[in-house]
């Protein structure tokens, strides 16, 4: 705690000592957060650093295991949204929690009363006048029958933002507001909050964008791993420092050494393009990890998607070791031994009700059986356990089910699917996300082991830490394109954020 | 890291319950019919008679549990049972080949299985709706080719076999329903089709990431699924003597019935045949029992709603304590 300045008055909203933890993963350890009444109040921090949990304990959608929370100089609790409604507050989510099917009206509305005509029935007209009315007031005009899914990304946003206006709140927490709004959109949006704060209303604002922030917020909050680092009049900082606080000056963590140099390029990649985003080009060579950083929605998770097959490119070629390789379906790019260890490990990467054994085995099915057909289940069980055992798994047996590991178990079974394979590049997404501290320095050793075995590795990490501990170069990724690559010599987190945030020049 | 602390937690009267509940109930049906009726229920006929009378749903029962063990739905069941049994008479009547009738009658199951996986797996509609609309269809053919009425003449008479014969004290549909439940048990449990049919009920997605393909193990569920159902409007039909465009409809029902029965067996909440087995004795113990009760077989269809949903919420306290 440092370089904090306390607000005149009895703050609007004061949390202290919030604690919560999500299956033995610590998310917020004691973060604390204090609003002034009419003030713009920004919150930032890395990705995972905490914030998306703070804002969904203030919703009442996530339950803390400890805080003490004062509303208006008040004790408070909040233990869903009809509490969070009532103490005052108002959100735009980062999922925008639109019903797809209904038009504005509706959910502008939703979950307030609609306006009622004759028989009680709905009063069509009276709602549709007060949405575009509300519509109106952020300046913005939107079809108003259209079904909410058929919207573009920015209308879809401004119907949210007209959602949480309407609500007579004291607070409006904003959750990436400007995600997928323009530039004119995000003028308007800019104009509201003016008129909310002079109205004086607060606004807890968080997003990415730093320029942002030094236009809209009189204050900012720091938080780094689950924790609040500092609060401050945000004149009385710059982007740089404020890239600091978010880092923070620990590198505790320690990574294994690398067993082995890169040798000869195994792929390269030439203006790869995928739905969204820009082409993207670079080589990958055996035995060196590339580590991808960049902000979350900067296309990191979409590129090892394309590369992988679980997605189709819409443009762009590849040559794995001088071979054209165009993957259709993971299937193609698995035969070619491009193997991906997907962001979501319980929704993409494992069959959580069945035993380990068969995770293991489910990729390598073709060898573990007679003539194609019969599982060979001696064969199973050695090789499941050879691999379980090369990535130290810990369980009960290999008849347990993947659901019941913990989180760094379960990313111990999903690589040890493709040990049993002669790996090329292996992908990896957020291959420490939800992971604990013992367990990640394991998975980190199994990274370097399979690089020292010839693979081409990429990392996509929204940890920079990791990425600059293990990476031999780093591509920085930003809106879908590559922003700089970076040899990791002498290489820091600030300045690979400073490329994340578009500002690697300065 | 408590890495077993889940598993290991769940041992208690509650998981016994689960684990066995379907079986004690069952044991505890058969009790029950022994004590009210002990001259009756409980004598080798009348339990050779329950079998002999389970055999074509258990058939229709366990091939439809592949496509359920995919959390796939098959609605088409019975109405493919009917037309495979027309299609049956009218091939053998047409050459006077039995054979070539059954073999007829058996691809038309499969065709009809593969084109509804077609659907679902390629097409994807959700499979409830497409067998919905499948059914509907296959049932307007099956009227067409009969013109609504039941077909029995000229039908040879060693068709009769299949349905009503018997090899020594063993009926005959009884050996084709033990034949066809092991292969659905050695399909699902120790092939590699099976294993994939278990991981994509599991998480198709992460089953797809595993370079597996998924669209092709779906579509051959289905396929499976309709070759069973024809196989059982065939020994329908050879039982009946003849060919009604919709003798199977009661299959479909009772099938899901039997496999959601079996879900709740030995393994939670998870489709196999072995369950369904056991499913499909349920159903076949309730409604012999309550006959022989004299019980009204409206009122037996209402208890057997009733014993149905008992079941699932049993294996579904199971399913809310683990969220």
């Amino acid at each position: 705690m440092e370089g904090r300045t306390e607000p005149s008055g009895t703050p609007v909203l004061e949390i202290e000592g919030l604690v919560k933890s999500f299956g033995g993963v610590r998310a917020l350890k004691g973060a604390s957060l204090s609003l002034a009444r009419g003030e713009v109040h920004a919150l930032v921090g890395e990705n995972g650093a905490g914030k998306s949990t703070l804002i969904k304990v203030m919703a009442g959608i996530v339950r803390p295991d400890a805080m003490t929370l004062k509303v208006d100089g008040r004790a408070a609790a909040i233990g869903s949204g009809a509490d969070a409604e009532r103490l005052g507050l108002s959100f735009i989510h980062q999922e925008l929690n639109l019903v797809p099917y209904f038009g504005v009206a509706e959910n502008v509305f939703l979950g307030k009363p609609y306006p009622r005509g004759a028989f009680g029935l709905i009063d069509r007209r009276e709602l549709d006048k007060r949405a575009s009315a509300a519509l109106a007031e952020l300046g913005v005009s939107v079809p108003m029958k259209v079904p909410a899914a058929r919207l573009s990304r920015g209308e879809q946003a401004m119907t949210a933002i007209a959602r949480a206006f309407t609500c007579d709140a004291s607070i409006y927490v904003m959750d990436e507001p400007t995600a997928s709004l323009t530039d004119v959109e995000i003028e308007r949006l800019f104009a509201v909050i003016s008129r909310l704060k002079a109205a004086g209303k607060t606004i807890l604002y968080v997003s990415h964008r730093l320029d942002e922030i030094f236009s809209i917020c009189d204050r900012v909050t720091v938080m780094r791993d689950g924790e609040t680092v500092t609060n401050m009049a945000v004149r009385d900082t710059d982007p740089a420092s404020l890239i600091r606080h978010m880092i923070g000056r620990s590198l505790g963590d320690s990574f294994p050494p690398p067993l082995s140099a890169p040798g000869a390029t195994v792929l390269s990649v030439e203006a790869l393009a995928r739905a969204r985003g820009k082409p993207v080009s670079f080589e990958l060579r055996s035995g060196e990890i590339l580590g991808v950083a960049g902000l979350a929605g900067s296309g990191r998770s979409s590129l090892l998607k394309a590369m992988g097959g679980a997605t189709r490119a819409t443009g762009g070629s590849m040559l794995l070791r001088g071979r054209p390789f165009a993957p259709r379906k993971p299937r193609d790019a698995i035969r070619a031994g491009v193997v991906l260890v997907p962001e979501e490990r319980r929704d993409q990467g494992l069959v959580l009700g069945r035993p380990i054994a068969e995770n293991i085995a489910l990729p390598n099915l073709a060898r573990l059986s007679r003539l194609g057909v019969f599982l060979d289940r001696r064969a199973e069980r050695a090789k499941a356990g050879e691999a379980a055992a090369s990535v130290r798994l810990k369980a009960a047996s290999l008849a347990q089910k993947a659901g019941q590991l913990s989180g760094g178990n379960q990313q111990k079974v999903v690589f040890a699917k493709w040990l049993l394979d002669d790996v090329q590049v292996l992908l990896l997404d957020e291959p420490s996300r939800g992971v604990d501290v013992g367990a990640r320095y394991e998975i980190y050793r199994i990274v370097r082991e399979m690089a020292a075995k010839g693979a081409g590795i990429v990392l996509a990490s929204s940890d920079l830490t990791e990425v600059l501990g293990l990476a031999d170069r780093v591509m920085v990724m930003r809106d879908g394109g590559v922003e700089a690559i970076l040899e990791n010599r002498g290489l820091d987190q600030e300045t690979v954020l400073r490329h994340c945030y578009g500002e690697g020049s300065k | 890291m408590d890495d077993i602390a889940i598993g290991k937690g769940r041992k208690g009267a509650g998981d016994l319950l689960r684990k066995w509940g379907t079986l004690g109930g069952f044991a505890a049906l058969c009790i029950v019919f022994s004590c009210l009726r002990p001259d009756v229920f409980p004598s080798m006929g009348n339990i050779r008679n329950i079998i002999d009378q389970a055999a074509t749903l258990a058939i229709a029962a366990a091939a439809v549990t592949m496509v359920m063990s995919t959390g796939d739905f098959d609605l088409s069941v019975g109405a493919i049972a009917s037309l495979a049994g027309v299609v049956t008479v009218k091939v053998m009547v047409a050459t006077g080949s039995i054979a070539l009738g059954m073999l007829s009658g058996a691809l038309v199951g499969l065709a009809l299985g593969a084109f509804n996986g077609l659907l679902v797996a390629y097409g994807n509609l959700s499979a409830f709706v497409a067998t919905l609309a499948t059914m509907t269809a296959i049932g307007g053919l099956s009227l067409l080719a009969t013109g609504g009425s039941t077909l029995f003449a000229s039908i040879p008479e060693g068709f009769r076999t299949l349905g009503q014969g018997t090899l020594g004290p063993v009926p005959v549909a009884v050996i084709v329903m033990a034949v066809v439940v092991a292969a659905v048990w050695v399909a699902m449990e120790r092939t590699v089709f099976g294993r994939k049919l278990y991981a994509i009920g599991g998480n198709a997605e992460a089953t797809r990431l595993s370079g597996i393909d998924v669209r092709l193990v779906r579509l051959g569920g289905f396929a499976i699924s309709g070759l069973g159902a024809a196989l059982a409007g065939i020994v329908l039909t050879s039982r009946l003597f003849s060919a009604h465009p919709q003798a199977g409809s009661p299959l479909m029902l009772n099938a899901a019935a039997a496999v959601f029965l079996g879900a709740t067996a030995f393994r939670e909440g998870e489709p196999h045949v072995g369950g369904t087995l056991l499913g499909v004795l349920i159903l076949g113990v309730l409604g012999n029992g309550m006959n022989i009760l004299g019980v009204n077989s409206y009122v037996q269809q209402v208890l057997s709603g009733a014993i149905i949903i008992l079941a699932v919420l049993v294996s579904g306290l199971g399913g809310r304590k683990r969220s």
